[in-house]
């Protein structure tokens, strides 16, 4: 037996079978410490797929830098476009990590086990993926860091009443936070691959297992302490998304000035999060072969917190267009109208079918136990959500209280796309080095769960 | 400083007379300041040594009058049209960073249009000529070499003295603009003295159809002065007066003035209507706006003028003359003027009644006529039923004033240059002198000027930049610009502008003056003796340089002005005594001019109008020409004029008045009349007369008659410079080359064009999309009635929770009265000048990337009634940052680069900008304005830059400062002058040259100031009252008569 043994922490239940039954403690280490075996040529292939987009991406941004940001399609009053668009819809993706590891472990929802790992790693690289926006979307991304309020020789200080101080904030907190709950659920891992690792990686895992020894002393403290991680990010799922929605909702903006865009933009987070985990689970559990880890089960409860959330959304696009009507206010009405049937439309109806109409679907058992249908259905729900912070954002500038000011469509150009592209190969490449180097299902966690009667 | 290079004329070197001069005249405080510096361009005078030195770096013992930081003003007169304004030339080190209007000057009192505002970048045009230039085909810059002074004068000299040796001084043909005072007396004596070479003063609009019924009607062919401050009606015939229409800055002071309704001039609310097919910004200004069927203009004044003598209500002293003049418009009575012009024969009549009310006494009304968009072949008969109109109001003398000379007296008419263009295409002309004139572009394509000019021999462009007919000259001699010259402009008789230079040449060019001097003196050299017996012919050029002649002139004035003033008034025993000439001189040059009141020249009716047929009046469209689908309205462009100010790009990228597009030219159609072509916004149709064709970009634009097509001259020129080349079309490609048969004028509007939409695009972009404000009350207005009754209703009051910002001092204001606002974008361009921002190009436009600090919205209110004879209630939102107290960009911003200062504004620190924009998104106004790219300023454009404004750099957001510049020289004014700063001590660029005075600036914290006083104005709004921002900036509403 080697040093992660299961502990007796849920004794007393019978908990759910997280994974298929009938594995055994050394199957699963053999299965998941198996995924980070060398990879074969269709990973490298997808690595340098990812790292050709991210260079790309790269070369647009030093474009952009050099020549400024008029290379992107921005046109006056249009000063918030794509690049804000994906920062918030990367911290969107982020969100469903930290609901998944902490929230619903927190409410022992167990079957969360054998997709946590995963999602929380996708909250990590995408927050890192978020936090480049901002300063690519800034004139000067070379004086970026004067945001940040640090005692300094020019005597500057920033403005803690703009919400973008606020934003930068939550993010830094949610990445911290969120780091480090990823490396505490790593740490028993990395001590098992310590263990059956040679070469040049042992160092490096005996470094990163910080003298981890399965101890019951030190079971002991990891299950408090990632108890209490658990506990301090749970608030953070609302409070970031919450302090991102003010970075919308503290302007006097029609279409962003609402009270509801706080809830709203957290339930579109975690619905968007949900997609996306469920988008990247499945060809992962091919790819590393632990169809026997993550199941059908596995989805189709991840599937049903996307009808939650999905239910949720439509009913915050319900508050916002009666409240668009019932204020009688002509900007927030115009603003409303013209989303729905102005220049914009199709992105708005686009955003409607993917968020509303599309996860209606996952009602029926036999498309959301289909993994061909759940794979379509998440990827439309990522589309939609990135409609609607491009609507959100979009067509509120572009049509707020001065008509003379309004303006023709927004274009973005290939800058912009390169830079979008960018973000999604960052993401990629990240995520493809994680699930090779590290366990992408959590072991201690799998054993602790997988069903004794074996 | 250390750019300058090239060898001066000396005449631009003034004699500088004592400057204690400067400080015995009682002047006003502002006034000594600007005109601190009257002794002469500083700039200049340091230069005048022979050989000049390059210096590298700034004087460093710098001429008196130069202090490092501080402006020197000059006065001198505006060279953009020939009205001739005065102006204040601001420099700064030699630099000239700022054009304004000259107050003391009777015309524009201060004000200025947009085309005065960018004269600076006529002077620092990049694509100025630099050095005299020889045609080489194939060889240097568009075919062109360059060549020595010495050798291109010679050269042109020497073609003279060939003439003149051969007494052939009649193949020599010059055409200058329509040149006044002593340049004018310099080239007429010129070409007396090189045999009797032809003259033309050769303008585009050259108004012969006034001058021709003026004529016939008054027994003057002159232009009369056109009163608008003492109208209480003014009917206008097509007449663009708030845009190019003769002198239309002060039009524009005078018509808001009449119009203003304040309590100092109750009563005296001017109405205003406007027949014209399009809604043209003069249009848009009107009270009514009355659409009719092109060319029917003279048949609505006839009517009104038949109505009034048949009604009895003729004002005039001799009552036998209304007889002939009921004779002459006996056909048109309002029912065949209606049956022509689509206006009720009631409305005409109610007009007419209204026009000459013998109750309400004569000379209270005001006719405006003999536009050039209206001019057709019956451009003269129609002018004449104005005058007509005019004359039996009792409006000659009053509202309309004959003076005893004007410059457009001696000006060709158009039939003079086709006469000149046959006959050298005959081969008459071996020598042509082509003096900042451009006629192939502003003469119809098919009177082929360019081919003409083919025919001679040698010819030769006398310009300051290039044009397409420069390009096509053998030699091109490069030439100061009006900023860079001395000289004078005579308006009309008591009218005399003085020009000086305000700084040194920045090339190699000259005076044309000097030019005509040195080419003649050699010439006659060459040619040996003159023939004794030829008398005149024979008289020898002046001595000295241009710069001697124009001071002979001004001598002559003096004596003439001393000469009147001898003449004792009767209780007046002393007469002032003789003031010494150069005393007199630096008075002038100090002021920027001399002017005195003229009496109206008193007008008696000529019995005899035979040369007018009325019968020829508003002939019917399809009998005109050619009967093909529409009718083509060509209109002098406001940004443009003719086409002579395309290269510069503030004028170019600031939007037009109506259509707000940039960067371009267009056939203006009726959506309905496109929809029925099939052509929609942006795309190009070729537009085909009997005479030409070209391309043009459809814009749609509802408020224009479906059977017509307008375009705007002034574009689509190949060899302009970088700016204007390829860009738009030219309307005046496609006008019938025949001048209209009374007048001798070109025939800009009775041509009817076919329209063939192409599967092509080029699009024209514009800077505002939508004109209906869908009921949001950004631009307020209140009816006359409600106004009389005081029954306005008031903002409601908004609550807050922020406390209000304290301004202990001064809280800057700003009250914006957009009923005086006509929407010239004057300010516009000043603010461009004033505040260095850059101009983005075409392309940009497109993402509507404009950087302007200032804009002004237009808003059309739907009409109520039937759409096509009531007026567009139209309305002028000028939008630059409120300055708002509780200003939605100061909270969101991260890094507080944007806050708000202690006396109210709303300030910028560029340098502390990152670039989030999350203050433009969160601005209600949308004022502001983010660098996409590094600004450029192509040299010598970078000379231009006010130093007391920064140049912002890419990723920096900007906006309106309320010119903080011009606060921060107030205040260390009044702190130097030991004295609390005043109401007027500062003047916004955009509020100083306001010809309508719509602007006005000052403290709020002071009850007494203006702004203080129109911001409680029964008509105060402010714009986007619901945001609760408390603007510092106040709307008062337009007023709908």
């Amino acid at each position: 037996m080697n040093g992660t043994g299961a502990v007796a922490g849920t004794a007393g239940r019978i908990p759910r079978a997280a994974a298929a039954p009938g594995v055994r403690y050394a199957r699963i280490d053999a299965d998941i410490l198996g995924t980070m075996r060398s990879p074969g040529l269709a990973y490298f292939a997808a690595l340098a797929l990812a790292a050709l987009g991210l260079a790309l991406g790269a070369y647009a941004f030093s474009i952009q830098w050099r020549v400024g940001l008029g290379v992107a399609g921005y046109q006056h009053p249009i000063y918030w476009g794509v690049y804000i668009t994906n920062f918030v819809f990367w911290v969107g993706i982020a969100h469903s990590g930290t609901l998944i590891s902490a929230v619903l472990f927190l409410f022992r929802a167990e079957w969360r086990t054998a997709v946590a790992r995963a999602s929380e790693a996708m909250t990590v690289f995408a927050v890192m993926t978020a936090g480049l926006f901002p300063i690519i979307h800034i004139g000067r991304p070379w004086f970026f860091y004067w945001l940040i309020p640090f005692p300094n020789e020019r005597q500057l200080w920033v403005n803690f009443r703009s919400p973008l101080i606020w934003d930068l904030f939550a993010i830094t907190t949610y990445l911290t936070v969120s780091m480090m709950f990823l490396y505490l659920g790593l740490i028993p891992d990395i001590a098992a691959a310590r263990d059956r690792t040679t070469g040049w990686r042992k160092p490096v895992y005996r470094v990163l297992a910080l003298g981890w020894d399965g101890s019951s002393r030190q079971w002991h403290h990891y299950a408090a302490l990632y108890a209490f991680f658990a506990a301090l990010a749970t608030p953070l799922v609302v409070s970031v998304h919450s302090v991102v929605s003010w970075d919308f909702a503290m302007s006097i903006v029609p279409g962003w000035h609402s009270t509801i865009l706080a809830p709203y933009f957290v339930a579109g987070a975690i619905f968007s999060g949900l997609a996306m985990v469920i988008t990247l689970l499945i060809p992962l559990r091919t790819l590393l072969r632990l169809e026997a880890y993550i199941t059908i089960h596995h989805f189709e409860q991840l599937a049903k917190l996307i009808i939650v959330t999905s239910l949720m959304v439509s009913y915050a696009y319900a508050v916002e267009f009666f409240i668009a009507w019932y204020s009688g206010n002509p900007y927030e009405q115009g603003v409303f109208y013209d989303r729905m049937f102005g220049q914009y439309w199709a992105f708005s109806w686009g955003m409607l079918t993917c968020n509303v109409v599309v996860p209606l679907f996952l009602f029926w058992r036999r498309i959301r136990t289909s993994l061909p249908a759940l794979f379509i259905i998440s990827i439309l729900v990522n589309v939609g959500m990135w409609l609607e912070r491009f609507v959100i954002i979009v067509t509120s500038l572009s049509h707020d209280f001065d008509p003379a000011n309004w303006s023709g469509i927004y274009a973005p150009t290939w800058v912009e796309g390169a830079i979008t592209l960018g973000s999604f190969s960052l993401f990629a490449f990240l995520f493809l080095v994680f699930v090779k180097n590290f366990p992408a299902v959590s072991l201690n966690e799998m054993k602790e769960t997988a069903d004794l009667d074996h | 400083m250390s750019l300058l290079t090239g060898t001066p004329s000396r005449s631009d070197c003034p004699t500088r007379p004592d400057p204690d001069h400067g400080l015995t005249e009682t002047v006003g405080r502002r006034t000594f300041l600007k005109v601190l510096g009257s002794a002469g361009p500083a700039a200049a005078a340091a230069a005048c040594s022979p050989v000049p030195p390059e210096r590298i770096i700034s004087s460093v013992i710098a001429p008196d009058d130069v202090v490092p930081g501080i402006a020197t003003w000059y006065a001198s007169v505006c060279g953009e049209c020939p009205t001739g304004c005065g102006v204040l030339v601001k420099t700064r080190e030699g630099r000239a960073t700022k054009v304004e209007g000259n107050p003391q000057h009777p015309m524009n009192r201060g004000g200025l249009c947009l085309r005065g505002q960018s004269s600076l970048q006529g002077l620092y045009d990049p694509d100025r000529y630099r050095e005299p230039l020889r045609r080489r085909d194939g060889e240097g810059r568009d075919g062109f070499a360059p060549l020595s002074w010495a050798d291109a004068e010679a050269e042109v000299a020497g073609r003279i003295a060939g003439l003149l040796a051969a007494g052939r001084g009649d193949r020599i043909a010059v055409v200058t603009p329509a040149l006044t005072g002593a340049l004018d007396a310099l080239i007429e004596r010129w070409c007396g003295a090189m045999g009797g070479a032809r003259r033309l003063r050769y303008e585009t609009y050259a108004w012969e159809a006034m001058r021709s019924a003026n004529l016939a009607v008054f027994g003057r062919a002159t232009v009369p002065y056109h009163d608008f401050s003492r109208a209480e009606l003014v009917v206008s015939f097509g007449a663009d007066f708030l845009e190019t229409w003769l002198t239309t800055v002060a039009h524009m002071r005078d018509y808001a003035d009449a119009r203003r309704p304040d309590a100092a001039t109750t009563g005296a609310r001017a109405r205003s209507v406007h027949f014209e097919p399009r809604l043209s910004l003069t249009a848009s200004n009107a009270d009514e706006w009355v659409v009719i069927e092109p060319g029917s203009e003279g048949a609505i004044a006839a009517a009104m003028v038949q109505v009034i003598v048949a009604e009895g209500r003729a004002q005039v002293e001799a009552e036998s003359e209304l007889e002939g003049i009921a004779a002459l418009v006996a056909d048109w009575t309002p029912q065949s003027a209606a049956a022509r012009s689509g206006v009720p024969a009631e409305r005409i009549v109610e007009l007419a009644r209204a026009f000459s009310d013998p109750t309400a006494g004569p000379g209270r009304t005001l006719a405006a006529g003999g536009a050039v968009g209206a001019a057709g072949a019956d451009a003269a008969e129609a002018a004449a039923a104005v005058a007509l109109l005019n004359y039996v109001a009792g409006n000659i003398g009053a509202t309309v004033r004959l003076a005893p000379q004007t410059m457009w007296d001696g000006a060709a008419t158009y039939a003079d240059m086709s006469v000149l263009t046959e006959a050298m295409r005959a081969g008459e002309i071996d020598l042509l002198l082509l003096h900042q004139v451009n006629p192939v572009h502003t003469m119809p394509a098919a009177t082929d000027f360019a081919a003409a000019m083919d025919e001679v021999p040698l010819v030769v462009a006398m310009a300051s930049g290039p044009n397409d007919t420069t390009a096509r000259a053998d030699i091109v001699l490069p030439l100061h610009t009006p900023l860079e010259s001395w000289g004078d402009h005579v308006l009309a008789t008591g009218l005399e502008g003085l020009m000086q230079p305000v700084m040194r040449p920045l090339y190699d060019t000259r005076h044309p003056g000097d030019v005509f001097l040195a080419v003649g003196r050699i010439a006659l050299a060459d040619a040996g003796p003159p023939d004794s017996e030829d008398g005149d012919a024979a008289a020898p050029l002046p001595d000295g340089e241009f710069y001697d002649a124009l001071r002979e002139r001004w001598r002559a004035l003096q004596a003439a002005r001393d000469g009147a003033a001898a003449d004792p008034e009767p209780g007046e025993t002393d007469p002032p005594a003789p003031q010494d000439f150069e005393d007199f001189w630096a008075d002038a040059v100090r002021r920027g001019g001399l002017w005195w009141p003229v009496a109206p020249d008193p007008v008696i009716r000529r019995e005899t109008t035979a040369a007018l047929d009325f019968g020829n009046l508003a002939p019917d469209a399809a009998v005109a020409d050619g009967g093909r689908a529409l009718m083509l309205v060509v209109y002098p462009s406001l940004h443009f004029y003719d086409g002579r100010t395309a290269n510069r790009p503030w004028l170019q990228e600031i939007p037009d008045p109506v259509l707000k597009a940039t960067w371009g030219s267009w056939i203006e159609l009726h959506p309905d009349t496109a929809a029925a072509l099939g052509a929609g916004e942006n795309q190009l149709v070729t537009v085909e007369s009997d005479h030409g064709r070209v391309e043009a970009t459809v814009l749609l634009n509802p408020h224009i008659h479906a059977g017509v097509a307008a375009m705007p001259i002034g574009q689509g020129q190949d060899h302009a410079g970088r700016y204007a080349s390829g860009r738009g079309a030219n309307p005046i490609a496609l006008l019938d080359p025949l001048p209209a048969a009374t007048s001798g004028g070109l025939r800009f509007a009775g041509t009817s064009v076919d329209l063939t939409p192409r599967e092509l695009h080029r699009p024209v972009y514009r800077l505002q999309r939508t004109f209906d404000q869908e009921g949001r009350g950004l631009a307020q207005a209140v009816t006359q009635q409600a106004l009389d009754a005081g029954d306005v209703p008031q903002e409601a009051e908004h609550l807050t929770l922020n406390p209000p910002h304290d301004h202990p001092e001064h809280r800057w204001g700003m009250a914006i009265d957009i009923d005086a606002c006509t929407g010239c974008n004057a300010c516009i361009a000043a603010c461009y000048a004033e505040n260095n921002v850059p101009t983005l190009g075409a392309d940009q436009m497109r993402l509507s990337r404009t950087m302007s600090w200032l804009r002004i919205d237009r808003f059309v209110e739907p009409p109520e009634g039937s759409a096509t004879t009531t007026g567009a209630d139209t309305r002028f939102l000028p939008m630059l940052c409120q300055h708002c107290d509780h200003a939605p960009c100061e909270t969101v911003c991260p890094t507080y680069a944007t806050y708000h200062t202690a006396d109210g504004l709303n300030a910028q620190v560029y340098n502390r900008r990152v670039g989030t924009r999350y203050c433009s998104n969160n601005c209600p106004y949308t004022v502001r304005r983010f660098n996409w790219f590094e600004p450029e300023f192509p040299a010598p454009a970078h000379l231009q830059l006010n130093p007391d404004v920064t140049v912002r750099s890419v990723g920096v957001m900007e906006k309106c400062t309320f010119c903080v510049q011009r606060i921060a020289e107030g205040r260390e004014r009044a702190r130097d002058e030991g004295r609390p700063m005043q109401d007027g001590d500062v003047t916004p660029a955009c509020a100083q040259t306001c010809p309508a005075q719509a602007i006005v600036f000052g403290d709020l914290n002071d009850r007494d100031s203006r702004v203080s006083q129109l911001s409680g104005d029964i008509r105060h709004f402010h714009a986007v009252a619901r945001a609760n921002t408390r603007p510092a900036v106040t709307y008062l509403r337009k007023v709908l008569r």
